[in-house]
């Protein structure tokens, strides 16, 4: 049986508490709390990206989620209607290098949100279409229904 | 996002609890660097009641790091959650921070 869900908020940081609680709700108790807060903290960076890249910051904006948990994958999609992301972006995000404790330009505090959410999915692509941009994730669950460890490659 | 502040033997013990997202960042971050200001730089950050953090959280974290260096001081985290440290150890962070479960361990650490 799938379960569907689509959320919708207002472009606003305080809004994204909304989107996370619900997502527990359809998430729990049918997922182990380690794959919840993978498909949260996911979740969270999109429309984080959303709000501050695709509208800079601007409140009176829509961002919307749709969610469909399945018995052997999920898929989750992140809408907006803002300022798309350059093109090429999403493919060029490396993963994460290895900081240096002693030198302060590799501890970057910027441009962790793609990274984290390539790392936590199966599968991200991104399509603008009809004034949509959408970021699409999937993956895969485990037979047992545990979670994966989240990839650190 | 609540923050609890006190002091052992000029070391900076903060509290947070609650989730650190983009929402609370602002305000986090202008408290934790005005502590590292009027403070000596050494800030333990007790992360026990933070169950959730995002990348913007973190960047808060590296920002008061950074500030605690240009005074010569450190930054050490205390009693994560599986989720935090999960975050932390997917972005790599804990080359640059020192972790522990013990906070008088965290306290040797910074005297």
């Amino acid at each position: 049986m799938t379960r569907t869900i689509r959320l919708e908020i207002e472009s606003r940081p305080e809004c994204i508490d909304l989107l996370s609680n619900a997502l527990h709700g359809i998430c729990h108790p049918a997922l182990p709390a380690g794959e919840i807060a993978r498909i949260n903290l996911a979740m969270v960076e999109a429309v984080n990206n959303a709000v501050e890249h695709a509208y800079h910051g601007e409140s009176d904006h829509s961002v919307w989620v749709e969610f469909d948990l399945m018995p052997d994958h999920y898929r989750l999609r992140v809408c907006d209607q803002g300022q798309p992301m350059a093109p090429g972006r999403l493919a060029a995000t490396p993963g994460f290098a290895e900081p240096d404790p002693a030198d302060s330009v590799t501890w970057s505090t910027r441009g962790r949100g793609l990274a984290i959410i390539k790392a936590c999915m199966d599968t991200v692509e991104y399509e603008v279409r009809d004034g949509v941009n959408t970021l699409s994730m999937s993956r895969a669950l485990a037979g047992d229904g545990a979670a994966n460890p989240i990839k650190t490659a | 996002m609540v923050l609890t502040h006190r002091n052992i033997e000029g070391i900076d013990i903060v509290a947070l609890a609650g989730r650190l997202v983009m929402a609370d960042v602002p305000q986090v971050r202008q408290k934790l660097l005005a502590t590292v200001e009027q403070g000596n730089g050494k800030l333990v950050l007790d992360l026990a009641d933070v169950g959730f953090m995002d990348s913007s959280g973190l960047s808060v974290l590296v920002s008061v790091f950074k500030a605690a260096r240009l005074k010569n001081g450190d930054v050490v985290l205390l009693h994560l959650s599986p989720t935090v440290r999960s975050l932390i150890e997917l972005t790599r962070l804990q080359q640059v921070f020192a972790i522990f479960d013990d906070e008088e361990a965290a306290l040797t650490r910074l005297r």
